[in-house]
């Protein structure tokens, strides 16, 4: 049988227990840390706020240049370009090529309006539509990017970049007119 | 230790005392006792300083990145971006131009006030040469300075100098004449390139 652990007396205990407390420090000795928990909590809930308020926006820019002065020297001009300039107007779209105006429905050289709005909406389908089929009609335009877009001194902004992007790709992601320069209705 | 005394004397009702135990047991609990008591004062509190700190950092680096970006451009009735079916990255590169509902405004200096129906572009009195003039006098001004500033920059950092960059930030309602204006304003300023800034977010 095994002998009976030695048991300490009450002083003992007594004395045990008073020097295993462990010892807390005056406040003059506590000075060796900052407390920066309330810093911290405040932090925190910045941060929270910061991440519950933030609305992530995507932005893009579309590249244009300033119109340039002057005409183009006509020795370089070798090949036949297309020379698209699209006018918007508060009734639709007005089409203007090197060969004349393009006339209602994209189909002919005519007078009028080339894409005309469906209701109070302007159709950009159609606007994709029609300058494809007019880049297509000649192989010698399949290289040229450039459109010039001018507008009603009225028309807003918004309907501009919508214009943009019409002319920009065709429906089978081919590429159109990329690039663009503005002009100003007279 | 003695063990003397630890009798109590005889027709006492009190308990018999304990006899001290020896010198190596004691020291033996009292490093029990001082490790348990060390113990159960750690476990006190949860240590979150090292999150803190992580959460901090965090803040820090939201607080500069969204400083920085383009997403820093307050979306408000004043000034709402037209959206586009582009996704490419914006291109930060340039002088910053905002056409608000209400002014216009160049390198976080408000120049021109834009009028209420600004289908005619600003107010005749701030353009150089009447109401069918499309050179905005004081834009041009502030303009000219920062292009100048631009260009020795470019000069100290080997770019090209010819010509500098504008990002045009515009409320998608302003009107074309006060677009048109602006960018013939910056134009005339040897600006030779803009990038007109729009959400993304439009399917075609």
């Amino acid at each position: 049988m095994a002998a009976e652990p030695e048991k300490l007396s009450a002083a003992q205990r007594s004395r045990v227990r008073k020097l295993a407390t462990p010892k807390e420090l005056a406040p003059d000795e506590e000075g060796g840390e900052l407390n920066i928990v309330p810093f911290l909590d405040i932090i925190m809930n910045v941060l929270m706020f910061v991440l519950a308020t933030v609305t992530t926006t995507f932005t893009a820019t579309i590249d244009t240049f300033p119109p340039k002065a002057g005409g183009r020297n006509p020795k370089q001009i070798e090949v036949p370009t297309l020379g698209l300039t699209i006018l918007i107007v508060p009734e639709g779209f007005s089409m203007k090529a090197k060969g004349g105006n393009v006339g209602p429905g994209c189909d002919s050289i005519g007078g009028g309006l080339a894409v005309a709005k469906i209701g109070a909406e302007y159709d950009y389908a159609a606007v994709t539509r029609c300058v494809a089929k007019l880049k297509g009609s000649n192989p010698d335009f399949e290289a040229e990017t450039n459109v010039t877009i001018s507008a009603n001194p009225n028309i807003p902004y918004s309907t501009v970049i919508a214009t943009i992007d019409a002319v920009r790709k065709s429906d089978d992601g081919k590429e159109l007119f990329p690039d663009v320069n503005f002009g100003l209705a007279k | 230790m003695s063990n003397a005394g630890n009798v109590p004397p005889a027709g006492s009702s009190m308990p018999p005392r304990q006899k001290a135990a020896s010198m190596s047991t004691y020291k033996r609990m009292l490093r029990k006792e001082i490790r348990k008591r060390a113990g159960d004062h750690e476990a006190n509190f949860l240590n979150i300083t090292a999150m803190m700190d992580m959460m901090t950092i965090i803040l820090v680096f939201l607080l500069k990145s969204m400083a920085a970006s383009s997403a820093s451009i307050p979306q408000s009735a004043d000034l709402t971006m037209p959206k586009s079916v582009l996704t490419t990255e914006a291109s930060q590169e340039g002088v910053a131009v905002l056409i608000s509902k209400t002014h216009i405004v160049l390198d976080d200096q408000a120049v021109v006030d834009v009028p209420q129906d600004a289908s005619h572009g600003v107010e005749a009195k701030f353009k150089r040469g009447g109401p069918n003039d499309l050179y905005i006098t004081k834009l041009g001004q502030v303009a000219k300075d920062w292009r100048e500033r631009d260009r020795q920059i470019r000069i100290a950092k080997g770019l090209e100098p010819a010509g500098s960059e504008a990002i045009i930030i515009a409320d998608k309602d302003t009107p074309y004449r006060l677009l048109v204006e602006v960018l013939f304003t910056l134009g005339q300023t040897e600006f030779n390139k803009y990038h007109l800034m729009v959400l993304q977010g439009v399917k075609k």
